[in-house]
């Protein structure tokens, strides 16, 4: 430290109309703080005009009279920015600009004895000093990006941002595990609202894709390992074989003609039920197909392939008459590795194993089907004439789904709608326990309820039995008339719920991203909803959550947006990133298990590093390391430190206790600048210091605190489940247990540490808080080490 | 005397190949047992330098003192600060004296 250049420090108070002279001393803080160390010019400006700040200390700055500024008094906001873009272009670095807000910490006009506002004044500067003499310059980081963007799952949500991505001209590739594109949307028929064919939207994105020389699509590929960061992630994808070379295959499907076996072609939940009588099943609603077919669900890529493990031994037909030669019967697994800035994942959902509900014999009866199963029946089959509809098949239901899975109502809704299309005089029952249709889904509800012979039965059915001539009989009791009935039905269809599909748990564990209880990808539900926990990894679609078509678009939309930093060439860092003092690191590994978003790697010598593009700049690390050896950029260990020294002990008298706090500055500190912006009541013993996240909090630091003479050490975080930075808050209220528990040992009342949970807008909360905890502390007595 | 493991405290430093109290021992007399938490595996070595006692983060460690000096009651007991130490010593009859020092450099 001893090698640096002295810095000298250039203090401007704002005064505006003598405001501050009026309850504080102003000229005995300027007095005494222009003869502290490093401090070189002072100067109180009374005109709050920007164009007069920047006039007088331009001038000054590039005189060289001072390289960093202590701006005391309230700046608004768009000021500060103004103020620190200009002086950048007058050559300062805006990170040596110090702000220090005066009535933010609570000294206002209204409150307290002038003597104890003004010592307590100069006890905030004093604090300021300390950190501005710390600041160092930075620059933002420039780290190497890639204008390649991963998309897993070619599903509706998929397609249709990979064409956003070609259009905004960065490479695309999409991983899909089927054979071809269009996931579980091209197996449906028809879409609400309007009815019409779903093929018509995804041929539509397929098209734009195919003419685009920035999409590669990888069919029948799955991901094996992700390595790398942001910026630069390396995606190892195993590519099953197609059997078909995908370049010669003219899709003539000669091949197909030939082919000796033919397998039913059915949804995957029926395969694994336990069907008495599948082949009936079949007939209503299964087609069949080749071992060599077209791809799945949509033939895209053109080329066929062959379902190896269906072809009878040694058979070649396929291979034999292909006119092209396009059949390779030997070809094996390929991996390739993909050089990507940031993945979105958009693996989609499965239905909800219907069989699981076993009062509603799905698998036992033929004419019991899921609703994505009356897709194709309400095209294919012939006329039917009784169906009954049972919503929440399964969902919000203790026993299997215990959430509401948002589209089912609008999809039966709408498989009315279509049936009462094609066969007026159907008669349909829909049992139900409440129809969900929000928004403009309403509409299809009022719909539905205007045709004849529909019934809404408002209670599920309590038996569903075989009837007569191959229906159903099915007892249920209208809960709203009380009134038991017995119905003779042809169909009945189960709307099932959404679950995350299996690809999506696959990923989450390959990709080490955390799930909900449910199985769908955690995130922080309001404010960054697509967020995965792991930077330049985003989640869109049903793979995030039960949604309908639309919004799944709409939400792998949002998330591309959040990943399109991360596809440039350089990628740009807020510099405010944690640095590790290497000489005290013990290799411990407490930061790399507490980082939230697994930021840190371990490096050639097994010490941690940072991967500066994953870290969002939380702390957390900062206030685990036993060593306090790491610090963050800005906001270093040391600045604090110092700040804690700085403060004296017995500003209001030697009776009052004086309390240190570390605000959260995404709750808590709100929380104290509206407190002091509403001139509530606080008591002057508070003095605090905001921090990034109440994770950041080192334990020295309060030990620093407290081995000063400060009475009581309070930690702010946000409420259990609202950390911007997953689970800050839990982190601190463990440190601090540790802490309690040692200090109990030392004689010294634990609660002298305490931890608080604060929402942004609990001022009255806070105010009530400081006030019980400084009657506390006067009971407690003075701490042990005050002088 | 050796230091004093509390086994509900201890995480093993995570169960890391070495422990932070195992990296400090000067004597290397600190090691993990068969259930990963931290033990002092030659008691009569320690030379009660109480390295492990400051750099526990976990708070788990503390020096008994040899009875010569000090009977069931008496402790020491450390504090560290980012560049403070606070030693907080209780007598044989329970009296409590505290200390307070900067470290020089340590920040650096």
């Amino acid at each position: 430290m001893n090698d640096k250049i002295t810095p000298k420090v250039g203090m401007f108070i704002l005064d505006e109309q003598d405001q501050l002279h009026e309850f504080i001393d102003l000229d005995s803080i300027v007095q005494k703080l222009s003869r502290t160390k490093n401090m070189s010019y002072c100067e109180v400006l009374k005109n709050p005009k920007t164009e007069g700040i920047l006039a007088s200390v331009q001038v000054k700055f590039q005189s060289g009279q001072f390289d960093r500024i202590l701006w005391v008094g309230r700046f608004p906001t768009e000021q500060k920015k103004c103020l620190e873009s200009e002086l950048g272009n007058a050559g300062l670095n805006p990170y040596l600009n110090e702000w220090c807000d005066l009535e933010e910490q609570g000294i206002g006009k209204e409150r307290g004895d002038r003597a104890i506002k003004t010592q307590k004044a100069m006890i905030i500067v004093q604090m300021a000093m300390a950190r501005t003499r710390l600041l160092e310059p930075l620059e933002p980081l420039q780290l190497p990006g890639q204008e390649s963007v991963l998309i897993i799952g070619a599903g509706v949500a998929g397609l249709h941002t990979a064409v956003t991505f070609t259009k905004l001209r960065k490479k695309v590739h999409l991983v899909e595990k089927e054979s071809g594109v269009g996931g579980r949307v091209a197996s449906l028929r028809r879409l609400f609202p309007r009815i019409c064919d779903p093929h018509c939207g995804l041929e539509f994105a397929i098209q734009k894709l195919s003419k685009s020389a920035l999409a590669e699509i990888h069919t029948l590929a799955r991901i094996k390992s992700l390595e790398g960061g942001p910026g630069h992630f390396e995606v190892k994808i195993e590519k099953q074989p197609r059997y078909v070379n995908e370049q010669q295959c003219n899709a003539c499907g000669e091949c197909t003609k030939v082919c000796p076996v033919s397998v039913p072609d059915h949804s995957e939940p029926f395969s694994t039920s336990k069907a008495q009588d599948p082949t009936a099943a079949q007939k209503i609603w299964s087609s069949r197909k080749k071992a060599i077919h077209p791809a799945e669900p949509i033939a895209f890529p053109s080329a066929f392939v062959i379902d190896r493990h269906i072809c009878p031994p040694g058979c070649r037909e396929c291979e034999q008459v292909c006119p092209v030669q396009a059949v390779e019967l030997e070809q094996q697994c390929s991996e390739t590795t993909l050089k990507v800035g940031a993945i979105l994942i958009a693996t989609g959902w499965d239905p909800y194993p219907l069989f699981k509900v076993e009062e509603y014999g799905y698998g036992l009866y033929p004419n019991v089907v899921s609703n994505m199963e009356m897709e194709s029946i309400l095209e294919d089959s012939p006329e039917i004439k009784v169906v009954g509809f049972i919503q929440c098949a399964g969902s919000r239901d203790e026993r299997h789904l215990t959430y509401c899975s948002a589209v089912c109502c609008s999809v039966t809704l709408k498989q009315v709608i279509r049936l009462k299309e094609k066969w007026p005089q159907a008669r349909c029952y829909i049992f139900y326990q409440d129809i969900r249709t929000t928004a403009f889904d309403e509409e299809l509800y009022q719909k539905v309820k205007s045709f004849d012979q529909v019934i809404f039965i408002r209670g599920n059915p309590a038996t569903v039995k075989p009837g007569d001539n191959g229906g159903l009989k099915i007892r249920a009791e209208d809960t709203l008339t009380g009134s038991e009935m017995a119905l003779d039905i042809d169909l009945l269809v189960l709307a099932g719920g959404m679950v995350p599909s299996k690809g999506s748990q696959e990923t989450a564990q390959l990709l080490k991203l955390p799930q909900n209880p449910f199985g769908f990808f955690e995130s922080h539900a309001p404010c960054h909803p697509e967020e995965s926990q792991r930077t330049g990894i985003r989640v869109g679609g049903a793979c995030w959550g039960p949604m309908n078509i639309a919004r799944s678009v709409e939400s792998s939309h949002r998330a591309a947006m959040d990943i399109m930093p991360f596809l440039n060439e350089t990628i740009l860092v807020d510099p405010r990133i944690p640095v590790l003092n290497l000489a005290k690191c013990d290799k411990c590994k407490r930061c790399m298990e507490e980082c939230p978003f697994s930021s840190f790697y371990f490096d050639a010598d097994g010490f941690p590093a940072l991967d500066a593009a994953k870290c969002r700049q939380c702390g957390s690390c900062m206030g685990a390391c036993p060593l306090a050896a790491i610090s963050m950029r800005h906001f270093t260990i040391q600045q604090i430190a110092a700040q804690i020294k700085a403060v004296k002990t017995s500003f209001i008298g030697k009776e009052e206790p004086v309390i240190l706090a570390f605000l959260c500055q995404n709750d808590a500190y709100y929380a104290a600048k509206t407190a002091a912006d509403d001139h509530l009541q606080i008591p002057p013993n508070i003095i605090f210091i905001k921090v990034p996240c109440a994770g950041a909090v080192n334990s020295a630091l309060i030990a620093d605190a407290l081995s000063f003479g400060i009475d009581g050490v309070l930690i702010a975080g946000c409420r259990d489940g609202q950390c911007h930075y997953v689970k800050g808050n839990q982190l601190v209220e463990t440190r601090s247990v540790d802490l309690t528990d040692k200090l109990k040992k030392m004689f010294i009342e634990p609660g002298r540490v305490r931890f608080e949970q604060l929402e942004i807008r609990d001022s009255q909360r806070y105010v009530d808080l400081v006030r019980s905890y400084v009657e506390e502390l006067k009971r407690m007595g003075p701490n042990p080490f005050k002088n | 005397m050796p230091p004093k493991v509390e086994r509900e405290k201890c995480d093993g430093c995570k169960a890391e190949k070495e422990t932070l109290c195992e990296q400090v021992c000067p004597g290397d007399l600190m090691t993990l047992d068969e259930n990963k938490k931290a033990i002092c595996r030659m008691p009569r070595d320690c030379w009660d330098c109480m390295s492990c006692v400051k750099i526990c983060p976990k708070g788990a460690l503390e020096t008994r003192i040899p009875y010569q000096l000090g009977f069931h009651v008496a402790k020491l007991i450390p504090l560290m600060g980012t560049d403070t130490i606070t030693w907080t010593l209780i007598d044989i009859n329970g009296k409590v004296e505290r200390f307070h020092y900067i470290n020089r450099g340590s920040l650096d």
